[in-house]
């Protein structure tokens, strides 16, 4: 059961990275038009 | 009558339908197909799913629209653009506008229509950006400045981790309890709990210390109030807890702040959409003019306009300020102001408004107000006003303060009596366990989930409300009163009868007019599918008509009085063309259901008397009021409060003083700028039915919050007095409180289904 010493923190750790990707995500906008990437795909470039 | 020519074609980019070998119906047409080939963009022809639209000059004042600076020198403005009817048509305005030198960045919305560019300053400005979307026949329009960023969707984020997170550690801890735990994971687990609630209390419950400490400094007490407290208590508990090596409340606290900041993103979602819909504003007033000199004519800046000085207008030029016509007959379109789109004679001694635009003609006008005394600019002050205004509160808003007062009252009552019985750290459990379930997340998300519903709901139908408040001020409103021109009817003219050659003839000496009458016989010539002749020696005479030579035939096309023109040859009358106003189709039904509803329902319009009482009749209204100045539609409205609330529809500037009178002002979304800034609501399509879902929303949401507000309270009450009695630990806190919160959700989620139950009860 010692492990849950390592393991809990290296959880948390990983946990924190997503939780900074999503933020850095929030903050360049990628929230605030959730509607038109779905139609985007369907235009060919 | 026998057709001249027979080879019929199709505008390629209008895809109207039109005779002989020039197949382009007019010169925009022709460019904006030029200029999408040239941009190697033709696969858009191919492509769309709807015809293109007929190009039009680019007004308005774009120099004053704001753009914001971007680090490396460039900047950006964002554009509404109106016209985006398929995919293609935000393909093919992406694409030109990113092969335009200068820009480096496109971004188009096809949901919104929001346009994002950021180009370079040095070597474009806002108005080329804009020309460079008009010319291929999509509508720009600038969009007030825009909203600062806003961090809840983070906050949010963060606090939604480490509450996950957080319960993980507490339900080992909780299952501890009956299974047992060695104690140095019992206490690796508390400060890991304590660890992740920090930046739960610190980053994302800031805003609530904020809005608590705004409250407080200014003597009010808001919801924030409450939920500060909950939040500071059970964190300040939490440390106390860790360090004594005890049970402490932190996935409660963790759960509040998570759900209340959803709580929060939901409301501001609705209402940043509803800011949107009414934003959208053209600044029309054009930014230099012609002024008469002793030797001439040069150009000046409207700024060194003065009172007294001369401007000429000619054909497309927009009056820059306000005067009397001292020289000069023209049709002249004042919609900016009036909000009526039929064009009215301007001559000598007329008064034009500034941003009214020249139809046909040229005017010379003595300069009689400027800049910020003009009509149009006084507008748009009191339009800046009235958006400013304060919202109405929330319901719950109210109610905190005495909520404050008795939780925070009964804690340290009960505290009290817990200490004396059994001593201090019994009673200071009591008194937090008390905060805790009684904390204000029940309350706190019962209205803002009910109403962001309702508000998503509604916009889903077609009315955009700005705030929940005014929701729920129209489910009391037992009066609504419309404006006929363009509420009621379309607003703009339309073929009501005429012959198929006489409207092919009489559209083909139209072909390239922008006369609003031009463009109703066109439309109805395009619905017929009739091809235009084409005409030559075309001749515009401003008040007077359209002539043209079909095939040797000199034709000319006349006003034949009001709502009718005559098409001639020579001075033989071919033939009449009856045009008017039409209600919307669904008027009589809309009408019908909102009496169903126990709604009366009267037309107020500045129309005349005969033409108003005939279609009220029609539509089966309560009652119809014809020939009102605006200061009577305001009166007519003041009076009628005094039987409760009052919603008023309408569009115009003439309809602006109603609107800021009702309780409920909605303004059609085709109506003046100032009419939809200075309403409540807009309607986001021309008809009626919306404003019926806005009734059953309205209602519908009442019945939610007011559910949701009285299971708030029974769960608070039943919670606090088995706090009070000892029975709460932080286990059976850390289950109820979800469930109440689930409860609140539930009650919200009713309001679709409910409205579409009411708008079928009424039908």
């Amino acid at each position: 059961m010692d492990i849950v010493i390592v393991l809990i923190p290296i959880a948390l750790a990983l946990g924190a990275v997503f939780a900074v990707l999503f933020a850095i995500a929030a903050r360049s906008g990628q929230f605030e038009d959730l509607d038109d990437p779905a139609t985007r795909m369907l235009q060919e470039d | 009558m026998s057709a001249v020519s027979t080879q019929v074609g199709r505008c390629p980019h209008c895809d109207l339908a039109v005779e002989g070998d020039d197949a382009f119906c007019c010169h925009g047409c022709e460019l904006a197909y030029a200029l999408v080939h040239d941009a190697g963009l033709g696969d858009y022809y191919t492509r769309r799913d709807v015809a293109g639209q007929r190009p039009e000059q680019l007004k308005g004042a774009w120099e004053a629209v704001p753009t914001r600076s971007e680090d490396n020198g460039s900047c950006s403005v964002t554009l509404q653009v109106d016209g985006l009817r398929c995919a293609s048509c935000t393909w093919v305005v992406e694409h030109l506008l990113a092969q335009t030198d200068g820009i480096d960045d496109v971004t188009v919305s096809y949901a919104t229509g929001r346009t994002h560019v950021r180009f370079d300053p040095q070597s474009l400005t806002t108005r080329q950006v804009a020309s460079v979307i008009a010319s291929i026949g999509y509508a720009p329009r600038p969009v007030g400045a825009a909203e600062p960023w806003d961090d809840t969707l983070i906050r949010m984020g963060v606090a939604a981790f480490c509450t996950a997170n957080l319960m993980l550690l507490t339900i080992s801890l909780y299952a501890g309890w009956s299974d047992g735990m060695a104690p140095r994971f019992q206490s690796m687990f508390r400060w890991g709990s304590l660890a992740l609630a920090t930046p739960i209390a610190l980053y994302s419950a800031a805003p609530f210390f904020s809005g608590a400490w705004r409250g407080l400094r200014v003597a009010r007490v808001g919801m924030d109030v409450p939920i500060a407290l909950a939040v500071g208590v059970l964190y300040t508990h939490g440390i106390a807890q860790t360090l004594l090596g005890a049970e402490a409340y932190l996935d409660s606290l963790g759960m509040l702040v998570t759900l209340l900041l959803t709580g929060r993103l939901l409301e501001k979602r609705g209402r940043r959409a509803a800011a949107d819909a009414a934003s959208a504003i053209a600044a029309s007033l054009p930014m230099t003019a012609r002024r008469r000199t002793a030797t001439g004519v040069e150009d000046v800046a409207i700024a060194e306009l003065c009172v007294g000085d001369v401007v000429e207008l000619g054909l497309g030029d927009e009056a820059p300020a306000d005067g009397t016509v001292i020289q000069g007959t023209a049709d002249v379109q004042m919609a900016i102001v009036t909000g009526e789109s039929a064009p009215m004679q301007a001559r000598t001694g007329s008064e034009i408004v500034a941003g009214a635009s020249i139809l046909q003609g040229a005017l010379a006008v003595a300069v009689d107000r400027v800049g910020e005394d003009t009509v149009a600019m006084r507008m748009a002050a009191a339009v800046r006003d009235a958006t400013d205004r304060p919202m109405p509160e929330h319901p719950t808003d109210r109610l905190a303060p005495w909520f404050t007062v008795v939780t925070v009252g009964i804690a340290l009552a009960a505290g009290a009596v817990w200490t004396a019985l059994s001593g201090l750290h019994t009673g200071i459990e009591v008194t937090v366990a008390v905060l805790v379930v009684a904390c204000p997340c029940a309350l706190g998300l019962s209205v803002p989930l009910a109403v962001a519903s309702g508000l998503g709901a509604v916009a889903r139908r077609g009315v955009v409300f700005r705030d929940g408040g005014r929701l729920l001020t129209l489910a009391s409103v037992k009066t609504l009163l419309m404006d006929k021109t363009g509420t009621v009817t379309q607003g703009t003219p339309v073929v009501l009868t005429a012959d198929n050659e006489i409207l092919r003839l009489a559209a083909g000496l139209e072909r390239s007019s922008r006369h609003p009458i031009a463009k109703a016989l066109l439309a109805e010539a395009a619905r017929r599918e009739l091809p235009l002749p084409l005409m030559t020696d075309r001749n515009e005479t401003p008040g007077v008509g359209v002539s043209g030579n079909y095939g040797g035939r000199l034709l000319h096309l006349q006003s034949g009085g009001a709502g009718r023109v005559v098409l001639c040859e020579g001075t033989e009358v071919l033939g009449t063309i009856e045009l008017g106003d039409r209600a919307h189709p669904d008027a009589r039904k809309s009408v019908q259901q909102l009496q169903n509803a126990g709604v009366s329902v009267a037309l107020l319009s500045g129309d005349n008397a005969a033409v108003t009482e005939a279609m009220g009749s029609d539509l089966g209204a309560d009652q119809a009021t014809g020939g009102a100045t605006p200061e009577q539609k305001g009166a007519v409205i003041r009076a009628a409060r005094l039987n409760g609330h009052v919603a008023f529809v309408g569009d115009g500037l003439n309809d602006s003083e109603a609107l800021a009178a009702a309780d409920v002002g909605f303004a059609m979304h085709t109506g003046v700028t100032s009419a939809v800034l200075l309403s409540d609501a807009v309607v986001t399509t021309s008809a009626l039915r919306p404003i019926v879902a806005a009734f059953a929303g309205a209602r519908a949401t009442q019945d939610a919050v007011r559910t949701n507000m009285r299971r708030a309270f029974t769960y608070n009450i039943l919670a606090v007095v088995a706090a009070s009695f000892g029975l709460i630990n932080p286990l059976i806190a850390a289950i109820l409180m979800p469930l109440s919160s689930a409860w609140m959700v539930w009650g919200a989620m009713s309001v679709d289904r409910r409205i579409t139950h009411l708008e079928d009860t009424w039908t």
